[in-house]
Parts: structure tokens; sequence; C-alpha cells
């Protein structure tokens, strides 16, 4: 159904779905990563800071910015998720169902990493950094 | 259901029937035996091959459980009870559960999915070439006396050289790197297979639950694999040469085993179960008389497990001191991923309360799997409680809680698979009656097995023990576990005695005995060599009850979906299934065979320290694989680009 | 891109495009491989770090010197580059020009193999001062370093053999997957010889 549209926008189209698939895990990979490796290395060190930036400050960018990230993904999936759905005749229109599909996927992905980067939001607020 | 596929009433000619199967029989001589890239000859073997490596681990659990039935027993030493447990636990993990999966993915997928073959046929031999050295190189380590014994999860610094000297825990790296070898092979192969062998019109909406599981559980191989890979390089090499990276003396970490250890081990407890629940949701619905309910939720289950499994590494450690903050991260990965595991139990009681039930064997396996899944889930719950995870750390609950969770999660669903499918692997029915009574033992054996270990674990009872003292209450648990496991094994002797009995004088099966929905159903039991002798279109999630599915193979059959000229099959797109282009497909040959003998040569140098010879294998594997991939001479018609895409 | 184009390709037209498409079995496998070599590679270096965290400070320890750049550097500039003839060499077959290949792959195989020659060099002169028994430093930085070279050994082989090939028959479509898949994989070797040199050169200075 999309022959006809330019190459570039098209391409751009197909991205943004996977966008909406991926995104938010992604981001919460990015943030167990930070956030981890933050925490774990500095408090190794035995500091509370990172090269004088507060340890706190820097968690807590490591999960806004990842929050951030799905909370657009989640945006974005619902968007595709409306925009998808299939018509009454929608067996024959493969594509639009298939990009429904991931769009359900992608939806539901992004509802779990949004609340696990949440969740570590909450840990972070609750606990001192480097209490064993 | 609207009507099964009668295949070949109005489809291809007489002639193109006889070309095709003379381009894809392999002639029945003892080189095409081992030459053969025939990916349902593979899958069987698979099964057989994994089902032996079953059996030795079996009989190594019954020698334990026989001398821990009562108290100072002493019908094994110490030394040979770890070597039993470890080669237990490991076989039971690597050489039965996921082979046993890949062997059903390699027999089914190309069947589910519309496809002549796999991507890669002779890498697909390699890979079964592989899996079976692999497993003798370790298995032929028990009579040697030099059998891996530091557990499973083989922790340093048990296991490095000056706590365990010998060749033990050598067969354990590198049996498990030689595995690895098979296992990465097989899962890039399921992945290219699934994406671009698809019948025409089977977009991703269409594909079987079956399918999305194998390429889910491929792409956890993918990433979590390598890291156990590179585990076992740094501890040969620790042991072998001395390097440091374990030893805290020179400034290594043990620490790092475990981390890299439970970086691939926590996926692979669903890379072992994913596939099974995938043939759950392949054979339940069947006998519920209906589709699966919630079809794009399991899709979404299924994606969600694969990729936060990798997120829960970090409770596998517990009591190494880590920051709390950190496990905080982790633990919210550990809370959520239930929600997916869940949600496909709940489709599935769905698809029970509204369909119409039929109770035949595989069916009783399912529930089985259902009761013992659930159980196991809900001790695992248990251990999310951080103080009850320290009081019960290595007691014989946790061997309970993970029996429940592996036994049922693995061998159940394989056994109903194993029914269910068993009429498309051979061409015969199996018993009903022998198969119920084998599901009786099998299901009340395996219970009165682990639950009484609940018991003597929570009684204080601890695992991998050789024997322990009478008089604590932990005497009757034992007992009884010990009863359990013979009446389990009598019952898999049946089974066993089920498939034999089936393959001598079981009535022949018709191509769809259970009324499935998946395209193997299409085509004959078992299959013909090339599978469908029209490659079918498909137009819904359940082609064989679509009418129009049946309609292109018959009157609507194309020769572009025929491909009678030589051994072809179809690359479809990625996304949506839609027709590219047509394949030519290897012949056999013998080099897959030697590429993995020669890779055998390789292991065995290193194990007993001939590092020469070692190389001398690694240059086989490289000539080998030289000539494997030397184009022969291009035909014309193969100079086409139109056919000449590599299948490799 | 216009705003509309943006609207457009947010609607149902282009969010069902399809990609990735038309790939074939070869790219795929080939990418999947090095997928899951990177994984190997990433687990690698993240245990060097790690090892050097959990060790805290001196590192190098024992009195180890900080890597030398010099070489390294070198070595950098005799890899990285190899990439360009791999890129000629493929656009050569694609336009059926057999010369371009064969002196493209010559060239990449002499510049492999120059960083080959090199890093023996380094460890010349390295092993006098520390193995890789010394210390867990010492295990990290041979075992890594070796791993890599091991890498840039299969490629090679790799070109080897697309080299004979390339003398005994012609530049089908088969063969063309085949550059492709060979040049896929050399620049992986190359992408991942800047992180290597990162982690373990560079890293120590920071
Ligand atoms: C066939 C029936 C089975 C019986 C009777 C059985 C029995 C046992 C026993 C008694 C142990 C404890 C050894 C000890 O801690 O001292 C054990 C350990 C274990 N079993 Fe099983 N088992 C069976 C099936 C399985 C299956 C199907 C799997 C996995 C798919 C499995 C995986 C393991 C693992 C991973 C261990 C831990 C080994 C270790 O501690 O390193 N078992 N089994
Ligand atoms: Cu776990």
């Amino acid at each position: 159904m999309n022959q006809r549209l330019p190459p570039r926008t098209a391409l751009f189209g197909g991205l943004l779905l996977w966008f909406a698939v991926l995104g938010g895990v992604l981001s919460w990979t990015v943030h167990s990563l930070a956030a981890w490796s933050i925490d774990e290395l500095t408090c190794e060190a035995g500091h509370d800071n990172l090269a004088g930036f507060p340890l706190t400050g820097a968690v807590a960018l490591a999960v806004l910015l990842p929050a951030a990230g799905a909370a657009t993904a989640l945006v974005v999936s619902v968007l595709a998720w409306r925009r998808l759905r299939p018509g009454p005749r929608a067996d024959d229109d493969r594509s639009l169902g298939r990009a429904h599909l991931l769009a359900v996927v992608g939806l539901w992905l992004n509802v779990l990493a949004l609340a696990m980067i949440v969740l570590g939001g909450v840990a972070a607020l609750v606990l001192p950094p480097c209490q064993r | 259901m609207a009507s099964s596929t009668a295949a070949c009433d109005t489809g291809p000619g007489p002639e193109a029937m006889a070309s095709l199967s003379r381009h894809w029989a392999e002639a029945p001589t003892l080189r095409n035996w081992f030459a053969t890239v025939d990916h349902k000859r593979i899958g069987r073997r698979y099964l057989v091959t994994a089902g032996v490596f079953f059996g030795l681990a079996g009989a190594s659990a019954v020698a334990l459980r026989t001398q821990l039935a009562g108290p100072e027993a002493g019908i094994l030493s110490a030394w040979e009870y770890n070597q039993l447990f470890t080669m237990h636990g490991t076989a039971m993990i690597f050489l039965f559960s996921t082979p046993m999966l890949f062997g059903f993915g390699n027999f089914l997928v190309p069947l589910m999915i519309g496809a002549r073959d796999m991507a890669f046929p002779r890498l697909n031999a390699f890979g079964y070439w592989v899996f079976l050295f692999a497993g003798l190189f370790m298995w032929a380590s028990v009579p040697a006396g030099a059998a891996p014994d530091g557990g499973w999860f083989a922790y340093v610094p048990l296991t490095d050289e000056r706590n365990s000297p010998g060749l033990h825990l050598d067969v354990y790296t590198l049996g498990l790197l030689f595995l690895g070898v098979s296992t990465t092979a097989g899962a890039i192969n399921f992945i290219v297979t699934a994406l671009k062998l698809r019948a025409p019109g089977m977009s991703l909406n269409r594909v079987p639950i079956f399918v999305w599981a194998v390429v889910a559980t491929s792409f956890m191989v993918l990433f979590a694999l390598p890291v156990l890979n590179l585990d076992n390089v740094l501890l040969f090499l620790d042991r072998r040469f001395d390097t440091r990276f374990f030893d805290p003396g020179r400034g290594g970490n043990v620490l790092l085993w475990q981390h890299l250890f439970w970086i691939f081990g926590h996926p692979d407890v669903y890379i072992i179960v994913m596939p099974a629940l995938g043939i759950v949701s392949a054979v339940l619905p069947v006998f519920c008389r209906r589709g699966i309910v919630g079809y794009p939720l399991i899709v979404f289950s299924i994606v969600a497990i694969a990729i936060i499994s990798f997120g829960v590494w970090v409770h596998h450690m517990f009591a190494t001191g880590l920051p709390q903050l950190s496990y905080g991260f982790f633990s919210a990965a550990s809370t959520i991923i239930t929600i997916p595991s869940g949600l496909q139990i709940f489709a599935w009681l769905a698809t029970m309360l509204t369909g119409r039930i039929v109770v035949r064997v595989p069916f009783l396996f399912v529930v089985g799997f259902l009761v013992t899944f659930v159980v196991g889930g809900v001790t695992g719950v248990m251990f999310a409680l951080t103080a009850f995870d320290q009081q019960i750390t290595d007691t014989y609950f946790v061997v309970a809680h993970f029996h429940y969770v592996l036994f049922g999660g693995a061998v159940f669903p394989i056994l109903a698979g194993l029914y269910y499918w068993l009429p498309k692997l051979t061409g015969r029915m199996a018993g009903e009656r022998l198969g119920r009574w084998a599901f009786g033992l099998v299901f009340v054996g395996m219970n009165l097995t682990f639950l009484p270990m609940h018991v003597s674990g929570l009684l204080g009872m601890p695992r991998r023990v050789y024997t322990y003292p009478g008089g604590l209450g932990w005497d009757p648990w034992n007992l009884l576990a010990t009863v359990g496991a013979y009446v389990l094994a009598v019952g898999l002797l049946l089974v066993v005695a089920g498939v034999i009995h089936a393959l001598r004088r079981g009535e022949p099966a018709p191509d769809d005995p259970w009324g499935g929905d998946s395209l193997e159903w299409a085509t004959s039991s078992p299959p013909k060599p090339y599978n469908f002798p029209v490659i079918p279109r498909v137009h819904s999630l359940h082609p064989v009850w679509d009418p129009r599915t049946a309609e292109s193979t018959g009157l609507g059959a194309d020769g572009d979906r025929i491909l009678a000229e030589g051994r072809g099959t179809l690359l479809t797109s990625e996304l949506d299934g839609r027709y590219e282009r047509a394949v030519r497909m290897p012949q056999e040959t013998l080099k897959p065979l030697v590429a993995a003998l020669g890779l055998l040569i390789v292991f065995l140098g290193l194990l007993l320290a001939g590092y020469w010879v070692a190389a001398a294998g690694a240059a086989l594997v490289v000539v080998t694989l030289g000539a494997w991939l030397w184009p022969p001479r291009q035909t014309p018609e193969e100079a086409d680009p139109a056919v000449g895409g590599g299948a490799v | 891109m216009t705003p509309d184009g943006i609207r457009t390709a947010f609607g149902p037209a282009g969010l069902t495009t399809e990609e990735p498409v038309g790939r074939s079995t070869a790219w795929w496998g080939v990418t999947l491989f090095v997928a899951t070599e990177g994984t190997v590679f990433a687990a690698l270096l993240g245990s060097y770090f790690y090892l050097r965290f959990q060790h805290g400070a001196p590192w190098p320890p024992d009195g180890i010197a900080r890597p030398e750049l010099l070489l390294p550097l070198i070595m950098t500039a005799v890899l990285v580059p190899s990439s360009l003839p791999v890129v000629w060499a493929e656009s050569g077959i694609r336009r059926g020009r057999r010369w371009q290949l064969r002196a493209g792959l010559l060239a990449t195989l002499a510049m492999g193999g120059t960083f080959l020659g090199l890093q023996g060099v380094e460890y010349h002169g390295l092993l006098r001062e520390f193995t890789v028994t010394t210390n867990v430093y010492g295990s990290l930085f041979y075992v890594i370093t070796t791993f890599h070279g091991a890498h840039v050994t299969v490629g090679l082989l790799m070109v080897c053999w697309l080299l004979a090939a390339s003398l005994h028959d012609g530049s089908g479509a088969r063969r063309r997957e085949q550059v492709r898949v060979v040049a896929y994989y050399w620049h992986f070797v190359d992408a991942v010889w800047v992180a290597v040199l990162f982690t373990v050169y560079l890293s120590p200075r920071l």
C-alpha cells in the first residue's frame, strides 16, 4: 500500500515503527547498564561523587533520560497502534495486520520498560547509594 | 475447520512430481546416511540423540537417588557422587533440553512455515554432528573417571587448578565450548530460516507461536551463549596456562565467574523453557478445538521474556555483598518478568475455557505441564522474598523448585510434543492406552520425587551431599523421593516402549490426525523429502483451516511455487512474506561431518595437551570450510541471478 | 524531510513500510554471526573494566608501565583504513572488473599482514616486561589483543580464499555475495580494534 511514498519518507516510517517497538526496552537497557555501573564502580572506589558530580545526581540522570526515551516510545506506539487498526476487510491487507501486531507488542513492551525504569528510580530515591 | 488440505489432486502434474522426487530424494546409500542435509532426518537425529543423553542423565539421577534412599549408604563414593550429579545437571541443561527442542525446531520450523528445508542445510548437518561429538566427548569422561565434578555452574575458586586438579573441569569448559559451536550455528539457522523462507503470504502476524518461540530463543542464544563461552575460555586459560583472571592473589577476581555465568545462566532458564512453552501453544489449542486466545499478547510475552531475562542475573548474587541499590535496579526486572510469563498461562486457561476439550495423550501431558509449572512458579515467588532466599539457598528446597520448573517446563511439553508430532515424525500413531499409562506414571513419579524434597529442604538438608546422618527427620522424605524416581523411570521407559511399538506396528497416520491448524499438517505423514509438492500460499493464522490455502496448492498451484527444476525453495520478504525469488538448495555432502570431526580433533588435542594435534585439527576445519564454500563450476542456469543467490 | 513528509511517514502508509527487506540469507547469516561475536568482545572488554575497577589503583599494577601509544597508533593507522580497499574491491566486482577485485583484496591482505607483524613486534618488546601469567593485567592485555589478532587472521584467511577463488573463475551473483560477506566481517574486525585500542591502550591513561 505504500508504493507511492518517496523512499526517504517510507524508510522513516519503517524505522519509526521499530522505534515504537524497541524504543522502550533499549532505554531500559541503557538505564540498567548506566545506573548499575555508575553506582557499583563509584562505591567500589570509595567515593560518593563522580568526578565532582554528586552520585545521586548521576544516578538520577541515568533514570530520567531513559525514562523520557521510554515514554516517547510509548506515545509513538500508542499512536501507531491507533492508526494501524485494520479495517473490516483486514484479512487481506497483511502489511497492516503485521504492523498492527508489532505496534501492540511494542506498546506493552514500552509499558513494561517504563515500569522497570520507574521502579529503579524509586529504589534510587529510598536507598542510600552505597549501603551494602 | 473448513477442510483439511488434500494437496495433490489437481496441483502439479505427474512430470513435475517425478522431477521433484528425482531432485530431492537421497539415494539410500551408506554415504548418504552420513551426508544427508534433509532437515527432517537431522531433526529426528537431534531428537534421538538428545533422548539418549536424557537417558544417561536420568540413569545418573537414579543412581544418585539410590545412594540417598537411606542415611549413610555406601553405593557411591563422594568422588563418584560429585561427578554424577554434575554430569546429571550439565547434561540435562546443555545436552538434553536445548538440543531436544532444537530437534523439534529443526523438524518443524521449515514445515510450519511452508519451506522445503532450513536456510543453511549444510550448516544444519554440521550443527548436528558437532552436538553429537560434544555430547560423546563429555559423556566419555564418566567411564574414564574424569567427569566434571564442580556442579553444573562450576563456581570458581572450587574449580581452579589448585582446588580441582585433573581433567574434570577441562572436560567441562572444553565440552561446553565445543557444544556452543553447534548451538550458535543452530540459532543463526533458525532465525534466517524464519525470516526468509516463510511461504508467500505468511506475514509476521501469521507466524505460528512455536516458530516465534524458536526464533526468540535463538536470539537469546546469540546474546547469552557468548558470555558463557568467554567464561569457559577464561577458566580454561587460568587452569591450563596460568593466566590470572580468577586468581585474587594476582589481582584477579572470583566473582567475575559468577557474573558472567549468570548473565548467561538466567536467560538460559528461558532458553530451555521458551520453546517448550511454544510446544504448549501449538498443542493445547488443537485439543480445545479452536485457535489460541490472545495471539498478539503471547507474541508480546515471548518477546518481552527474551529481552527482560537478560536483566535479572543479579538475584543469583544475593549472598555476595554488592551495594543494595545495584540490586534495586535489577530486582525491578525480576518482578516485572513474571507478568509476561503469567500472561501465557492465562491465555492457555482462556483457550481451554472457551474451547471444546478433547482429552488425548498430548493434552494430558500439557495438563501435567500446567500443574507442575505453576507449582514451580509459586515456589519461585517464595525466593523473591530475600530473607527466605538466604535461608534456603543451597538446600533441597532449591533442588525441588528448579525441577518443578525444568521438569515441568521442559520435559512435560517435550513429551506432549512427542506424542503430538509422532505421526508426522514417523508416519505412525502411538497407542492411546500405553500413552495414558505412561502419563500417569510420569506424573505421579515426578511429584513423588520432587514434592518431598521441598520438605527435606525446609528441614535443612543441603544439596550436593553424597550422604547424610540418620535421625534428622530427613529419612522418610528421602526414601519417598527415591521411590518416586523409580516410578518416574518406569513411566519414561513406557514412553520409549510406546514409540518403539508405534514404529513397529502402529497404525499408519493420516496427514492430519488431530485437526491441527499449522502447515505441517498440510502435507503427508511423514513428509516427502521436498516437504510440499506446491509451496502453499498463506492467508491467515490458521492456514490448514483456510480453504484459500488449500486452493493455492490445488487448482491454484502455479509453477512459481512448484519449482520442479532442481532443488529449490522460495525466499520471501522479512516482515510481510512477499514473494522475492527462488533459490537453489545444496546437495548431500560429507563436508559438514569432516569439519565436525576436525573440531573434535581440536578439542581432544586441547584436552590432552597435544597442541600440535589441535592445530592440525584446526587446519582440517579451515580447509574443509574452504572447500565447502568453493562454488562448483556454475551452470548457465545457476549464473542467472534469479536462482543464483546463496544458501550456504 | 518536510513536516508534511513526516506526517505521511507517521500515517498507515509510512508505518507499514517493510524495513528491513530483501536481504539475502547470507547477509542475515553474517549479520547474526557478527552480532554474537560482538557480544563476546563486549563481554571481554566489560570484564576488563570489571577487573580493573575491582582491582583499584594503581592500574597497571605491580609497577608495569602504562602502555606505549606510538606502535598501537601506527597499527590503527594501518588496520582501520584497510576497510577502504575492501569497499573498492566490492565495487569492482559489482561492475565486473576482476582486476579491481583482486587489487583491492591484495591491498587488504598487505595491510592486515602488516598489522599482525606489528603486533608481533610489540609483543616481542613487552614480553620482556610482563607475560600473560604475571598478573591479571598481563592476562587481560595479552588475551584481549591475541583474541583480536586471531580475528584478523581469520579475516585474512577469508580474503585469501576470495583471492584464490577470483583467480579461479568468474563473478556470478554468488561470488558477489561472498565478497560482501567477507567485507562485512572485515569491517567488523576493524571496528572491534577501535574498541580494543580504547580499552587496552587509552583507558589506562584516563
Ligand atoms: C529424570 C528425573 C530426574 C531426577 C530423578 C533428578 C534428580 C536429581 C537429583 C537427586 C539432584 C540433586 C543432586 C544433589 O544436589 O545432590 C538433581 C540435580 C539437578 N538436576 Fe535433576 N533430576 C531429574 C531430571 C532433571 C531434568 C529434566 C533437569 C533439567 C532439564 C534436571 C536438572 C538438574 C540440575 C541442573 C541439577 C543440579 C546439579 C548441580 O547441583 O550442579 N534434572 N537432579
Ligand atoms: Cu534466576
